[in-house]
């Protein structure tokens, strides 16, 4: 009920989310034809968590291409965030990147600066 | 009936550096495999990933597109059909091209918003794809609602290049061109 898988496809980032453990991971890239249906699932999960959980949540992403629609989905999860992070909900995000790719990094950054929540983008060596 | 020029084709394809080119009705899978292939090009030719990665947003965001006006629109296959075409310039770079049946008066008010773009540096380009990122939703648009060209253009070496081709009546066949 609480949990939240959704495996990755080559337009499709795949998706895990662990309630007890406050942490939904995305990985991969984004270019679904329709990312509103795509993200509802994973929009309506961040909500109950935030809403049903009192515990500090952490969302570790891992994305790489994003279109633009994922880009706008992806915006409204962190309007949920900065709505929390105002109520005074412990919220966080960690991006990692491939540091050969920078475009990634510019992304990201894009992102971090309409978030006043601890947002942390840091290079990947793996 | 007259039998094709392959070779000429061919000879064209060449000179006129195209790496890959599409013509004909586009689903979501096609998208997905013409995306594919290009990845694999690019990262045969060398090419950084970030440039890569900027080619093929550009590709992504044009044909995506195209599929929403059509489903958007209506249109039957044939008419939904796109003209993508990726090449080189002389100078090395990247030049993506698509192309769709549009509305006549839907065209024109693209050009007239791609000429609004034109206009813009950079900085002016980051502030309006925000500004266009903070828009409500449309209640039927599946898509980025109009990020998309913002996008492309901010990825674009130069400003976009669109035109029109009179086709009927009501239609046009719109034409969009950014260099990497």
């Amino acid at each position: 009920m609480n949990a939240l898988t959704i495996e990755g496809s080559q337009s499709t980032p795949s998706i895990f989310a662990d309630w007890d453990l406050g942490r939904l991971i995305m990985q991969g890239d984004s270019y679904p034809e329709n990312s509103f249906e795509f993200f509802g699932p994973v929009i309506d999960w961040i909500e109950r968590y935030l809403s049903e959980s009192a515990a500090p949540f952490d969302l570790e992403l891992r994305l790489v291409y994003m279109n633009t629609s994922s880009v706008k989905a992806m915006m409204d999860i962190f309007d949920l965030l900065e709505d929390a992070h105002g109520r005074g909900r412990q919220v966080s995000v960690n991006w990692y990147y491939d540091p050969r790719n920078e475009r990634v990094l510019d992304l990201a950054d894009e992102f971090r600066e309409d978030c006043s929540f601890p947002f942390e983008i840091a290079a990947d060596e793996q | 009936m007259e039998s094709i020029d392959l070779f000429g084709l061919r000879e064209h394809f060449n000179r006129s550096r195209i790496l890959l080119c599409f013509n004909g009705p586009i689903s979501r899978s096609l998208i997905e495999e013409i995306g594919n292939a290009l990845k694999n090009y690019l990262q045969a030719d060398s090419v950084l990933p970030s440039a890569a990665m900027d080619v093929f947003s550009a590709y992504v965001e044009m044909t995506q597109n195209i599929r929403h006006y059509a489903l958007s629109r209506g249109y039957d296959e044939l008419d939904s059909s796109a003209t993508i075409v990726v090449a080189r310039d002389a100078e090395g770079r990247y030049v993506v091209q698509a192309g769709n049946l549009v509305e006549v008066r839907d065209g024109e008010a693209l050009l007239q918003r791609l000429d609004e773009l034109a206009k813009m540096d950079k900085a002016q380009l980051k502030a309006a794809y925000k500004t266009q990122l903070r828009q409500p939703r449309d209640e039927d648009a599946a898509s980025g609602a109009g990020l998309g060209l913002i996008d492309v253009a901010r990825k674009s070496a130069q400003p976009l290049a669109a035109s029109l081709v009179g086709c009927s009546e009501t239609r046009s066949f719109f034409t969009l061109r950014a260099v990497i």
